[in-house]
This record gives C-alpha cells, structure tokens and sequence, in this order.
C-alpha cells in the first residue's frame, strides 16, 4: 500500500496523500461547518495514492489483463487536478437542479413542460433513449419501462388550470451531500448513494445525457454493478427500530 | 495497512473525494461539506401503509430528528412491490402543511378561541350527558382500526346509541350489500393476484389508472414483461384507463345494468354458462314483492327457478341492451363470448361507478351473477372485485361494523343473538346495545340539520377523520342548514381546517398517520400495522385518546354505560404487572400500546364469519396478512388469498371444490342474482338537458385536505373544473377555459371548462372533479340513494350549463 499519513491532531483522521492544487475560489459557494480538515497539514511534495500498475507481477501472470489494463483509480485527481473541483461544483449544480423538480431525493421528478393527458406512450419518444435539443436535456428512464408513466410523474404546474394560492408547506426533504458514495479507502469505488430499486439504469443519470459531474471517467465500462455496490442505508436492508425485519408474511 | 475503523475510512474517503489545495496559505479554502449521509447519520426507514386509498400499498418512511424527510415504496410489501404513485411518494408532505390545526378552539359568541383540553374534553361530555340519545358520531374509512373500535364500543356498549355510522357508507356501501346478497358475507372473495393472473380485465365504470394507480400498473406493466392482458374499459368518459384498453365500451349513465343482463341472456342462449359449477355452487334469485307501497323487497330475495332465470334476462338481446346502453350489440357479444370462454381468466374491478348507484346493490349482484354464471370464479384471474376508496373502509368500518346498522365481525345491530355476543366480548351487560339500528350517513346529516322541534333528533355530531362538509350530496339542505339552527353543536376532529370545521361550534386538532400508532385493512382482506415514528404538532392527539378521553370523563360523571358487566371503566387497560395504565391521560397514553390493547380484544369477533385475525405481534412482523388468517401446527400464521375455493381456503371441506360457508340459503351454493334494469330517478330532460358525474382525479385524494397542502400536487392539478364534450362546447358555443355556470335543482356552481383535458365526456354528459373545497360540485348533486345499501348516487344527476352573460 502506499503512504497514508495519519494525522495525529484528528486523532484516527486520515489525510490521504493526494492533494490537487487547484484555484479555491469555485468551492468558496459551499460553506458547511465544521471544517474537519481545516488544520491538517498539507504534505510539500504530493506523493501519489496509487502507482501506476504497469510492472505489477499479476499482470505479467495473467496475459488477458496486458490487453484489459485495469482502470486508473484516480486519473483525474493526477492528471487535471482542476477537474476534481469543477467536477464536484458540477456534481452539487446537478444535486440543486433535480431539487428543484423532487419533494425529496428520491422522489419521483414532476414534469418541467407541459404532458398530454391521454397516451403517454409519447413519453417514451424522448425519455426511452434521452436526447438533447437546444438547451434542453430529455433524461432517459433510469427504471425499466412502465406503461403509466403520469401515474407517478406530474406536471410541475398545470398547463391548462391557472394556479392558485394554496397554504404553506414546510417539508424538507432529505437531500444527498453532493459527495457520492462512500468508499472503503481512498481508491475504492464508491457504492451507490442512492437505492438501486427503479434505477437500475445507471446511464440514464451517469451517462451522456444524465447530469454533469455525475458521469464516470470509464463510462465505456457497462458492468457497473461489478464494482459499485448498492448502499444498505438506501436499500431496505438496514434493520428497522423496534420492528424486526422479516419478509412478507405472504404464502409460499 | 493501519488500523482503522470504518467511519473513520468514510471521512477519509469523503475528503478524498473532493481534495484541494489550498490557495497559498488560505486554510478556509479546505473548507469542504463533510458527507453528511453515511455512518452517523440519524436518517431511519420504518413501514407503514400509504395514507391514501384501498390499495394498502406499503411505504417505507424515511425519519430524521422527529420528522418525516422521504418516502419510499416498500420492495417487501407484496401489494405494490415497491412502486408508488404520485401521491403515495408524497405522502410524507401532508404532515407538514402550515395551517395544521394544534390546539382545541371552541365557537365563543360566533368566534373560535384556542381552549385547553381539559375544557374540549368537559364540553363535550357534557353535551352527551345532557342528551345522550341526540348524540350521533359519524366518523370514516380513514379511522384506524383502533380508532373505530372505541368509538364503536364507546357509542353501542357504552351510551346504548347506535347512531355512529362511517363515510364508506358514501363509498362501499353498495359493495358490501352485494357481496352479502350473493354470498351471505361480506369482502372480496378475490385477491389482487388476480391481476398477474387475469387474461381479460374488465372496468365496470372504473378509471383504475387514477384512482388505484398502483394496481393499474400492475396490471398493464404484465404487458411489458410480454405477457397478454386485454383491457375492457366499461365508461361513460374517456378516461386514462381508456388510453391502455383494447375496447373502450362508451355506455349511457345507468346502462351498466342492462350490460351485466346482456352478457347472462348471451350466456344462457349460447349454453355457454359453466354447467357444472352452477349445478353445485348456485341458487337463482331475484326480489320478492313489496311488503307495502314505501319499504323495499327484503334485500335477500326470494328463490326463483333456473328457468325462471332464463325467462327473466331473456328480454336482454344484444340488440336491446344495445338501446339501454348505447354500447354496440357486437360488443355486447363479444363481452358474453369472452364470458363463455372456459380457457381463459376474467377480472372483473369496479370502484364507484357501482357504488354510488341508485341500484348499486343491483348492479353489484349483477356482476357477481355472471361470474357465478359462468363459472369465472375463486381460481387466480377469475375473480369480481370490488376496489375500496380509503385506506380502512374495510378494515375499520365493515370489518369492525361502525355502521349503525352494525356490531364487529358481520354481527348486525338487529339480531337478538349478534347483540348478545357483543355485549359478551365487550363484557358489558346484557341489554346494553340498544335493538334498533341508528341512523345511515345521509339520514344523520338530515336529522342534524332540521330543527329539533320538527323532527331533527340529532343534536350533537361528533365528526372525526373525514370532511362531510365537502362530501354529503345536496350540501345546502344536508349541511349547511345547521348554520341557522342554535341548539346543534358540531364537534369535528381534524388535521387541517376544512369546509366542516368551517361550521364547527367545537375543533380537536388530531395526530395523523405516523404520528400515532394505527392499522389499517385495505380492499383485498390485508390487515396492516404501523407505529407512531414522529410526534404530532403543537397540541394535536390522537383521536382514539380524545374518544377515550370522553369516555372517561363521563365515566367520573357517573354515566352508568361507561361501565362494565364487572364495575369496570370499558377502556380499562392494564399494564403487564396488572397494574391500571390512566390511558385517558395523554401523557400516560403511550406507556401501553392502546392499539395492540384493542385490537386483541376486537379479534375475538372475527371467528364467526371466519374473518380471522391473527394476533396484533404478527401484524407487526409483517406487511400485512389477508384473513382469515390461520393458525397453522407448527404455531405460525397463513393468510387466505381465494376465499371459498378449496384449494387455498382452510374453512372449505375437503372434496368441495367451493364452498360458500355462510350462504344466505344455508346450502353451501352462492347466489345467481337477477335484477331487472331500470332508470335512475333523475334523467336529463328539457330544463335540464346534461349529465352530470362526479369524480376523483389522480393528484387529489378525496376532498383535498392533505393532498392540496402538497405543492408537487396541488400545483399539478390546482383547481376544479368541468369537463365537457367539444361537439357540445360548438353547439353552445364555450370556449375551452371558458367559465359556465352548472345548475341543478338543487344549486349552481361556475367552473372553467376543459375541453379533451383529463377526461372526454360523451356529448350531453359533463365530469366535475369534487377535490376542490372552493367549489363544491355537491351543491349541484342529488341526494338519492340505493334502497338497501343507502349510499347515495354522486354519478349521475340532470344539469345544465349556463353561459355567463
């Protein structure tokens, strides 16, 4: 493995030693306390997290791997340090823009144009593939197709009824932190920050016309389950309180 | 490698994640968000049923610091196998609409002021004290199960009233009246597995993609899997559903009765019925005479022969139901083709096009006979169902009989024998449950609103879970009157303010859904359980502590009723050591479980007509279990998903093949029912040239209260409106947006008009959405009733619609 420092103020706090330079001005827009990493000391001479695997034994062992390199984990961060910014920048635009059309991450979107009220199967000529025209983005589906597609998307507003008033609501929705998912170490793939369930389509938000900073450099890569693994806080594994969990009791 | 813990790895990863540098000597710069989502975080997911329709879909509730923050569809839950619609994936929303009532008020010289509880709980007791036998409570399909049972218990085992009747009265009551005619007991003999397994589905006035969208889905998206479902769309209007069926039958109002008549003459005819299970399973029946000039037919009927039967739909060609109906007698042929077919399934679902009929009770037998009839009956596919508007019309109202005409577990208020058994269960003494059923829904609201002096023998009504001032036909004359009237009091439990507690002399804030412990039992049997996971608001408590509460009150009154055969307070609860837990102290409400409390003791009423129950910790356990819900050898629980059929049915004796075990002729066989058709009390004439029909719409759910304080909904469908036919529109020259005027003889209302909006009219019929408590259709809509099942007619009355100058 190669160096991760502790840092000893933090106690069991780790500071990996990849660290970008990078102009900081573009982060200044997420100001959350408390600043965990404020103190730590930032290494001179920044050592990279992972070697590049070309002289790796297991390799030369295992012919399919010369013509199948496995994918850098961290090429961005090495490569164009401003990426890894923009990207994130990107990432929470994408998060405050879905906001704007979901109650709560998760929440099936409302409609940002006006729907037909009858044969929604025109739905599917945009969002089966997803396309891009002009400035707007259709999204493609992230679950398989459904054929009601109204019973769960609405208009954002009404393109017939004019609005009217109607008494405040204060709900506040979760909201996913913008990070992604978490990882074992430093280099890991990220399992999924998200339930899997009705998005098992993952390029319809990860891919070409899915939501900037939320594309994956190794999007050639269309396995993604082999290396993401769902997250059980967001799947329905995690154990409730006081209800013990145990499947339906339905018959066999 | 170094020794760590894994949240110590995710904040690694976390900075990972998102390392910078700091610009030259900056350390704010590092300055990034911390994951705030994995390990540590407080987010927790608990279940509970959807707070909306029958369909008793599952959600899992996302909670954090005491409040709701997501929802999502629950994968265990074998209803909706984790989809939801929009309004399910909302529902979290509807805790938190800014106008939640929080603290008692009480009408002081025409004005509500804030009061404690204390006083609410000593006002009301007082007025009940003061005129017991006046007193009427009308509560809902939203009740929980707990809920109903001690308003049931406090009314009939406690004050000897009867008088305390539900909504679904406004929405299934036709449905249980059919079910107990044909089959001698009440609820579906069918499950909602039938829809994976149906090859036809057939809609008998339903639009199943807006109001049970989840079932729809399930349904239909079979077709997306490559299997084969046809749709039949049975309507009046062009609906969503219309948009997936292979047939859309477009029918005249009332024509559904000469529909059901049709498909028995072609069956008969043909010789398609199933002859063998009609031989072993049925009985023929039709009305008998009228006893005199104003009571109707005994609802059981009286036998008739088979070829009396075949006499009886004779009449029905397909060319005559053609006339009745408006549907083409190709179509009618088809229909009783399919129906004759053996080698195919066929799903009959219906929801309020059938209910809210002047002969719902009719109508509903009707669909049942055909299936009987040809033999399309208790195998997966083969079902008629009926499809419940609310969350608990069947688990509370029907299951736990508030009605007043009812005792739990099917008993009726008029049988010497089911009183008895009540008054056993409940432990109060004999006599206590008084013989004469009380007053239906519509009869209450009459009553309470015509002067004491003249009849009106209601004066206090106590309303909890429901918004009668949106929803009882005919508002003006069934509601509104009681404005005028001094000595009525009008207590209303509710969450928000609505058009009832507009003209409330007394308001309860209530907890709703998951902000207190509940069950619920949805269209298909399923008994579900959910716990209190976030604190109601302000003042609000549940409505089960306040009828508590009441009844305590009148019990240190020394009302005699609110004790027991034993000297006992009839909500005496124990704690494990037997020590009395002061339930009607709400800060002693939650140190026992009220809900596990009643129910267990309500679950000794379900065995008779084998509806039973499991004990409340298994409900617990899962998500829901269909009854009868039997005990197995190995001390486990099994549902029961076909009734009657031997097969999947434990109260069915071997070799049977069916058996319908509480048979109105006491012989096994289910009934074969003929009803005649006949027109509905008030048609379109000269004056009054349109059709009205009311209805739901997908985003709202019933009268709006919760589902209007959602902005993702309430925007999506912001007001009412009046769909109209373009050709009509032409003649009269409207424009689409245009504001009319729609009059009845009862009132008037203006709406915009929607031409080929959510819906498509036929010409000389117009839809009105009745969600929208600014404009309410139930002015315009007509009081009448179906004889037995009293549950008024809301689809079809005579309007016109006037252009404004």
């Amino acid at each position: 493995m190669n160096p991760i420092r502790a840092n000893t103020r933090a106690g069991t706090r780790l500071f990996t030693g990849v660290v970008v330079l990078a102009a900081g001005a573009s982060i200044a827009a997420f100001t959350q306390p408390p600043n965990p990493i404020a103190n730590v000391p930032i290494p001179k001479s920044p050592t990279p997290a992972y070697a590049p695997a070309t002289t790796s034994p297991a390799q030369t062992a295992l012919p399919w791997r010369l013509n199948n390199p496995a994918p850098n984990v961290v090429p961005e961060s090495r490569a164009n340090p401003a990426a890894v910014v923009d990207k994130f920048n990107a990432r929470v635009r994408s998060i405050e823009l879905r906001a704007k059309l979901r109650a709560f991450e998760g929440a099936p979107p409302v409609v940002p144009h006006p729907t037909t009220d009858m044969n929604v199967q025109t739905c599917r000529a945009c969002h089966a593939q997803g396309l891009r025209a002009g400035d707007k983005t259709a999204r493609m589906m992230a679950h398989a197709t459904m054929t009601s597609c109204t019973q769960c998307h609405v208009e954002a507003a009404n393109s017939f009824l004019p609005d009217q008033p109607m008494p405040a609501n204060s709900f506040a929705g979760y909201r996913t932190s913008g990070y992604g998912g978490t990882r074992a170490w430093a280099g890991a793939p990220p399992v999924m920050p998200h339930p899997v369930f009705m998005r098992t389509n993952c390029v319809a938000c990860h891919g070409e016309f899915g939501y900037d900073g939320w594309r994956p450099d190794h999007l050639s890569r269309t396995n993604c389950f082999q290396c993401h693994a769902p997250a059980a806080e967001y799947e329905q594994l995690a154990p409730s309180f006081n209800i013990p969990d145990v499947p339906d009791g339905t018959m066999p | 490698m170094l020794t760590l813990d894994r949240r110590t790895f995710v904040k690694s990863a976390a900075m990972t994640a998102a390392t910078t540098a700091a610009a030259a000597g900056s350390a704010s710069a590092l300055s990034l968000p911390v994951l705030s989502q994995p390990e540590g975080s407080s987010l927790k997911w608990n279940k509970a049923p959807c707070r909306f329709c029958g369909t008793g879909c599952h959600v899992m509730v996302g909670t954090e610091n005491g409040r709701v923050v997501a929802i999502q569809g629950d994968q265990k839950a074998d209803v909706n196998k984790g989809l939801l619609c929009v309004k399910g994936y909302h529902v979290g929303l509807i805790l938190y609409g800014k106008d939640r009532l929080t603290t008692p008020m009480l009408r002081k010289d025409g004005k509500l002021v804030p009061i404690s509880w204390d006083e609410a709980i000593a006002t009301i007791a007082k007025r009940i004290a003061d005129s017991p036998k006046t007193f009427a409570m009308y509560g809902s399909g939203q009740w929980t199960i707990g809920e109903g049972c001690a308003g049931n218990k406090f009314m009939k085992a406690g004050l000897g009233n009867n008088h305390i009747d539900g909504n679904p009265r406004l929405c299934m009551a036709s449905a249980v009246t059919g079910f107990l005619s044909t089959f001698g007991v009440d609820e579906p003999p069918g499950v909602y597995d039938d829809l994976d397994a149906c090859d036809v589905a057939i809609m008998w006035g339903n639009n199943m993609a807006e109001m049970h969208p989840v079932l729809f889905s399930r349904l239909i998206d079979r077709r997306t899997r490559g299997e084969k479902v046809m749709v039949i769309d049975m309507t009046t209007r062009r609906t969503r559903t219309s948009d997936h069926a292979e047939h859309v039958l477009l029918f005249k109002p009332h024509g559904d009765l000469a529909i059901a008549n049709g498909i028995a003459h072609l069956l008969i005819k043909n010789g398609t019925y199933d002859k063998d299970f009609v031989a072993k399973h049925c009985n023929f029946r039709q009305l008998g005479p009228k006893p005199d000039e104003k009571t109707p037919p005994d609802m059981l009927g009286a036998p008739m022969t088979f070829e009396e039967y075949a006499k009886a739909v004779e009449p029905y060609t397909p060319e005559k139901v053609e006339e009745l109906s408006g549907i083409p007698a190709e179509k009618i042929r088809l229909l009783g083709e399919l129906f004759g077919r053996r080698d195919i399934k066929i799903n009959s679902l219906w929801c309020m096009g059938m209910n809210q009929h002047t002969r719902g009770t009719a109508i509903n037998c009707l669909v049942h006979a055909i299936h009987l009839l040809s033999g399309h009956f208790g195998k997966p596919g083969d079902a008629s169902t009926s499809l419940t508007g609310q969350p608990s019309a069947c688990g509370t109202v029907r299951e736990c009989g508030t009605l007043s005409h009812l005792l739990p577990g099917g008993r009726l208020v008029a049988n010497p024998d089911h009183r008895k058994h009540a008054e056993e269960f409940w432990n109060v003494p004999e006599g206590r449950i008084a013989p004469k059923p009380g007053y239906h829904t519509v009869e209450m609201f009459k009553r309470f609103n015509t002067p004491t002096d003249q009849g009106g023998d209601i004066t206090t009504l106590w309303v909890q879970v429901t918004n009668p001032g949106q929803t009882i036909p005919n508002l003006e004359r069934n509601f509104r009157k009681k404005k005028g009237l001094a000595d009525k009091f009008l207590i209303v439990s509710d969450v928000y303010p609505t058009a009832t507690t507009e003209l409330a002399d007394l308001i309860l804030p209530s907890a709703m859904w998951v902000e207190k412990n509940g069950m619920y039992g949805n269209s298909e049997r399923r008994t579900q359980q959910w716990f209190k996971l976030v604190p109601p608001p302000g003042d609000a408590r549940d409505d089960c502590w306040q009828t508590i509460a009441v009844s305590h009150k009148l019990l240190d009154m020394g009302v005699e009723g609110m004790k027991g055969k034993d000297g006992k307070w009839i909500f005496h609860t124990t704690d494990a050591a037997g020590k009395e837990v002061p339930i009607w102290d709400w800060a002693h409400y939650y140190d026992t479980n009220v809900d596990e409390r009643l129910f267990e003791e309500y679950r000794a009423f379900t065995r008779m007509k084998h509806k039973d129950l499991a004990p409340y910790q298994e409900y617990v356990k899962s998500r829901g279990l269909r009854w009868p819900v039997i005990q197995q050898p190995d001390g486990s629980w099994k549902e029961t998903r076909w009734r009657f059929s031997e097969f999947d049915d434990t109260y069915v004796a071997k070799g049977k093949g069916f058996q319908f075990y509480h048979s109105v002729t006491k012989d096994d066989k289910a009934l074969v029912w003929f009803r005649p058709h006949e027109f509905p009390p008030e048609m379109p004439d000269k004056d009054f040239p349109f059709w009205l029909c009311t209805g739901r719409v997908l985003e709202h759910w019933h009268t709006g209260t919760m589902t209007r304080r959602v902005p993702q909904l309430h925007r999506a469908m912001p007001r009412a409106y009046v769909e109209m036919n373009r050709e009509d529109a032409k003649r009269l020259g409207v424009q689409n947006g245009e504001v009319v005027t729609i009059k009845s003889r009862r009132g008037e209302l203006d709406l915009p008009v929607w031409i080929g909006g959510r819906g498509d009219p036929k010409p000389g019929e117009v839809f009105v959405p009745f969600f929208d408590e600014g404009k309410l259709i139930n002015q315009v809509t007509l009081d009448e009733y179906d004889p037995y099942s009293k549950q008024p007619d809301y689809k079809k009355c005579a309007v016109t619609v006037l252009r404004k100058a």
